[in-house]
């Protein structure tokens, strides 16, 4: 699975997001996730990916396809 | 000296139940006075080669369909558990959360252990996996207020809230906290009572050790035997008992129909050792004459007791010795554990739902799995089928490892 099934799925599985709900422009506030969310999904793509995400900062303006692009660089790096 | 107050009787108006006898306060009744072996106790997994390798579940329970993911994954099982049964009691109580005075709700949920499955969890995945791979959500899933706050999110309730933990009897202490809140007027509403689910190999294992539970592993629906003489300790359940309690003028003017009442309450600490009762009962015995003290009941008065009666061989006895000390032998004692398990912080919650409905249908449970009554115990346990009966008066009791005891009186609305 590349980047963006990865957080696709999580957002859906753990975090009921609601398929559909989800694109690439969508605020990851606005799919009701708060810090405290981010910093589990984080931990999550983490594990499901092996990256190291450390130094990439998350806030809940963030869209999904800036998160989706941060684990992109973090991978290929 | 003891200070003597207004008597001051809560009414209580929606019950919720979620144990291993069932799902919702009907089914839990139905079973607790139809079935005569328990259904809900079953060998886990987790527990594999444990001396005690079995518990008590609410298996007929699917969260992720009640809940849902987003509001799921914010609460270990304790508080999934609550959440379901306080829902239950509330709309049992015909009240809209829409509507309510929400600053005038008070939540008060007791449990011994709180969220310790998922501390084990995060445990596992620190030795196993190094720290980066801990959850962030340890903290406010683990701490014993988590049901309590998750209660409060759910039904949108902002009153005084607060998590009770006193061990095993944290159910009972939460109902009474409860209606010295009503009592004092600090709140209208209060949903109160206990949650727990313990389904911990670590615990599990430490209780092993320390004797506490049954090792009736060749018969696992058989081993939680209260007053039974072969009796040889408890059995953990997992479940969670939630009252909604008004001030009775409140009930009446909204036209709630009153179930029964909380009309007196008393709490006592041994000061005695970490786990063992006091061996005369004294702790206890202080509790339930404070309770009766404060709803000016007398012994002759109490119909029906339900006991903490946890299946171990000294609980049951130090109590049920106290219990006719205090009350005399007339009352039909029950102990329900042999159904739902002991469900620890939860017990209270559930089994002061459970003398509601004692109360309210007339009916003692019977103590399943009593087959021999242990000739030492001086009192009349309801055994073999539920008794009907005739009584105003019910009285609860509970006691908690580090001597925290608690009673409750209940009256028939």
């Amino acid at each position: 699975m590349n980047a963006a099934e990865v957080v696709n799925t999580l957002l859906e599985e753990r975090f009921g997001v609601t398929p559909g709900e989800v694109t690439e422009g969508t605020a990851l506030r606005s799919l009701r996730l708060d810090s405290l969310a981010l910093e589990e999904l984080r931990v999550l793509i983490e594990e499901q990916l092996d990256v190291d995400l450390e130094e990439v900062s998350l806030t809940s303006r963030d869209t999904v396809g800036q998160l989706v692009a941060a684990i992109d660089g973090k991978v290929t790096a | 000296m003891t200070a003597r107050r207004k008597p001051f009787a809560a009414a209580v108006t929606g019950l919720g139940l979620v144990t291993a006898a069932g799902v919702g306060t009907k089914a839990t009744w139905h079973s607790i006075t139809h079935d005569t072996v328990p259904g809900g106790v079953s060998y886990q997994d987790e527990l594999a080669d444990l001396p005690c390798d079995f518990m008590y579940m609410a298996t007929d329970l699917d969260t992720t369909e009640l809940l849902g993911v987003a509001t799921r994954r914010l609460m270990d099982r304790f508080s999934q558990l609550a959440v379901i049964a306080a829902r239950e009691a509330v709309g049992d109580a015909g009240l809209d959360p829409e509507s309510w005075d929400r600053s005038r709700v008070a939540v008060v949920i007791g449990s011994a252990h709180g969220g310790l499955p998922f501390y084990d969890q995060q445990f596992t995945a620190m030795t196993g996996r190094g720290a980066r791979r801990v959850s962030p959500k340890l903290a406010p899933l683990t701490v014993i207020n988590s049901a309590a706050s998750s209660v409060c999110m759910d039904l949108g309730a902002q009153g005084p809230s607060l998590g009770v933990a006193t061990a095993c009897s944290s159910g009972t202490v939460a109902v009474g906290t409860a209606h010295q809140l009503l009592r004092a007027g600090v709140c209208d509403i209060a949903i109160a009572g206990g949650a727990e689910s313990v389904l911990s190999r670590l615990l599990i294992a430490s209780a092993c050790q320390m004797k506490a539970v049954s090792t009736r592993r060749d018969d696992p629906a058989t081993a939680c035997r209260p007053f039974d003489v072969d009796r040889d300790g408890f059995v953990v359940g997992e479940g969670a008992g939630l009252l909604v309690m008004e001030r009775p003028e409140d009930a009446r003017a909204r036209r709630a129909p009153i179930r029964a009442r909380i009309a007196g309450y008393g709490a006592s600490s041994d000061a005695y050792a970490a786990v063992a009762p006091d061996p005369e009962g004294k702790g206890i015995e202080q509790a339930l004459r404070t309770a009766m003290a404060d709803a000016d009941v007398q012994g002759g008065d109490v119909g029906h007791v339900n006991a903490h009666g946890t299946s171990t061989v000294v609980n049951d006895h130090v109590e049920a010795m106290m219990l006719q000390r205090v009350l005399g032998d007339h009352p039909l004692v029950t102990s329900t554990k042999a159904m739902t398990g002991h469900t620890l912080g939860a017990a209270g919650g559930i089994e002061t739902a459970l003398t509601v409905l004692a109360l309210e249908e007339q009916l003692v449970p019977h103590t399943a799995n009593l087959t021999v009554p242990d000739p030492r115990i001086p009192i009349e346990v309801v055994r073999a089928e539920p008794r009907r009966a005739a009584f105003d008066c019910a009285v609860k009791t509970s006691l908690g490892f580090g001597g925290h005891n608690a009673a409750l009186v209940l009256t028939r609305s």
